[in-house]
């Protein structure tokens, strides 16, 4: 069966999303991956965006924005950010939300604000990034509030480090009982979900390890794609390849075949 | 009630200045902005300015671009799936604006607080990770204290933030519909502009239809934005494009990636600028140059039926100039 990486991620991050949960969606893979969940087994899944759009499934195309006339055709309610960010999110009652990340570290902290050649927790102070990339937006909101969340990413030496140059949105900070000490209401990251399988976070340490890969990769090929010393379970599986319903049903979301032209 | 209609060039006039803290809504990457308003602070030259957004939308990235924004701060300073915003990043990494980053919750959070006349709203989120520690205001310590300083809950003992509550001096904000007493109706996610225009010490709507008040007495459940908070209403209509209006029009793909690349270099902003900003003075000359083509392509929206309760109470343009020059009369 053919299919592209980013198919498969996306299809494997929709089989952690569960019937009747509250869950907040940003654009591209993110949405991808929850209204394929609710065509393929999550019928009564409740998406909202954080703009507050409420009830409502894209039309006409991938959403060029959490707030595009494409996912406000159908809605059943449209409210605002202090409902959705606030009284859904930080609040601690959304169940599940799915966010990308430039780089991502052993910890679950994802960076997407910027590329430095030094990091501000490196040299001591805040200059201006090489690279600028978008900020935070919701995803700060969502990895303190959230019940629990999913971390999309590609596989990359160069985005899976260490230590990300700056922490958007933390995960388990320095590991352990560090979002415990830090307050957050929210559960963290339940998994890295990348081009090449799937990572957890051991439970006492935090720390994430390889659980499952997929089929077109192997252990040894995920560890050289991550920059820190990945640690693999002794069950390690390959993750099931997409079923043909699968695939018809993530095809059917993405009908402008935004999926099928990364590679 | 005071008819508050004023032409866009009055508005900008009136209510900017170099050196202001400007705010801008909603202030959508895609969506909603009141952006013709950004591009007429373009066309008379306002520079220095502080700049508050809760997204960085294509009127940032054009302010940004010709270098008018001394500041910012931001939930999100991308163009969602349109890209990264250019004008506004070329000008964060040469170091000519100094970047505040906040989350989106973060950014309501803050008008909520500045609409309460609160001094600081106690912070759960964007604490204990580099939106706490990282503060362009004060670069040079790291972790920075004073950004989202860190209190403690009176009651449990537990550790916090406080953020800064936002009163920006001006709120530029679009609305779908507005009369003209500045009564608005916003369709699709309002995002935080009702606490902004309750936020913001002077604020002006800038409407892509005017709407007898009739309309407002209608759904007053709708009416978020009331006329007893507007100082000026502008009529203008495709006011967000080459972003969208809900109700109204989609925004324009290839407009957008366009706009956005020529933000990359100096040189095509002042191109574009020549060509997109600068070469009108009316609505009408705005909509020429936009084309007919164009606003039939975005105007057929899958969203379109949601202004269809609406429709018999929207002023054509004839009204609306009665109306404007019966006021200056």
């Amino acid at each position: 069966m053919e299919y592209t990486k980013q198919e498969f991620m996306t299809i494997v991050t929709g089989r952690e999303i569960k019937d009747g949960q509250l869950i907040i969606l940003g654009v591209g893979l993110s949405m991808l991956a929850g209204y394929f969940a609710q065509k393929n087994h999550a019928p009564n899944l409740m998406p909202f965006t954080e703009g507050g759009v409420y009830g409502s499934t894209p039309v006409g195309g991938l959403p060029w924005g959490i707030e595009c006339n494409r996912i406000s055709a159908n809605a059943t309610s449209f409210t605002n950010a202090i409902d959705a960010l606030g009284f859904l999110v930080a609040s601690g009652r959304c169940d599940n939300a799915v966010i990308g990340a430039a780089q991502v570290d052993k910890y679950g902290n994802v960076n997407t604000t910027g590329i430095w050649e030094e990091p501000p927790w490196k040299l001591g102070k805040y200059t201006p990034p090489r690279v600028r990339l978008n900020g935070s937006g919701g995803a700060n909101d969502i990895s303190v509030g959230a019940k629990s969340y999913l971390i999309m990413a590609s596989h990359e030496k160069r985005r899976f480090i260490e230590k990300v140059d700056y922490i958007s949105s933390p995960g388990y900070l320095d590991g352990g009982d560090a979002r415990e000490r830090a307050g957050f209401v929210g559960g963290g990251p339940s998994a890295i979900i990348s081009t090449l399988g799937i990572l957890r976070p051991d439970p006492e340490s935090k720390e994430f390890y390889l659980e499952a890969y997929y089929p077109f990769t192997n252990v040894e090929k995920v560890k050289e794609n991550t920059g820190w010393d990945l640690k693999v379970i002794d069950e390690v599986k390959m993750v099931p390849e997409p079923s043909e319903q699968e695939l018809a049903n993530l095809r059917s979301v993405d009908t402008t075949g935004s999926l099928r032209k990364k590679g | 009630m005071q008819n508050k209609l004023i032409s866009m060039q009055e508005a900008v006039t009136s209510y900017t200045w170099d050196g202001m803290t400007y705010c801008h809504g909603a202030a959508f990457p895609v969506g909603s902005d009141s952006v013709a308003f950004g591009k007429e602070m373009v066309k008379q030259g306002r520079k220095d300015l502080n700049v508050i957004c809760h997204c960085g939308s294509s009127q940032v990235n054009l302010l940004a671009a010709v270098g008018a924004v001394r500041r910012c701060e931001v939930g999100f300073s991308g163009l969602e799936v349109y890209g990264f915003a250019n004008g506004l990043n070329r000008a964060i990494t040469s170091g000519q604006t100094i970047i505040e980053d906040y989350s989106n919750g973060a950014m309501a959070f803050r008008l909520f607080g500045g609409a309460m006349n609160w001094p600081f709203v106690p912070a759960t989120v964007n604490i204990s990770n580099d939106q706490q520690w990282c503060s362009g205001d004060s670069p040079d310590s790291y972790p920075a204290t004073e950004k989202i300083p860190t209190i403690t809950d009176p009651f449990t003992g537990r550790t916090l933030g406080a953020f800064r509550s936002l009163r920006p001096e001006l709120a530029a904000i679009h609305v779908t519909m507005a009369d003209i007493y500045g009564n608005a109706i916003m369709l699709g996610s309002e995002w935080s502009r009702f606490e902004m225009s309750r936020a913001a010490e002077k604020v002006v709507l800038v409407a892509d239809q005017i709407v007898d008040t009739d309309c407002m007495r209608q759904y007053p459940n709708l009416v978020r934005i009331i006329a007893e908070v507007v100082d000026a209403v502008v009529y203008w209509p495709m006011c967000s494009w080459p972003q969208a209006s809900c109700g109204l029009y989609d925004s324009d793909e290839e407009h957008m990636f366009m706009m956005n690349k020529a933000m990359k270099t100096a040189e095509e902003t002042e191109e574009y600028c020549k060509e997109w900003v600068h070469a009108y003075n009316t609505p009408q000359e705005y909509l020429d140059l936009i084309g007919q083509d164009k606003i039939e392509m975005v105007s057929a929206t899958e969203t379109g039926f949601l202004m269809d309760p609406y429709r018999k109470w929207i002023k054509s343009e004839a009204q609306i100039k009665e109306l404007m020059d019966r006021k200056e009369g």
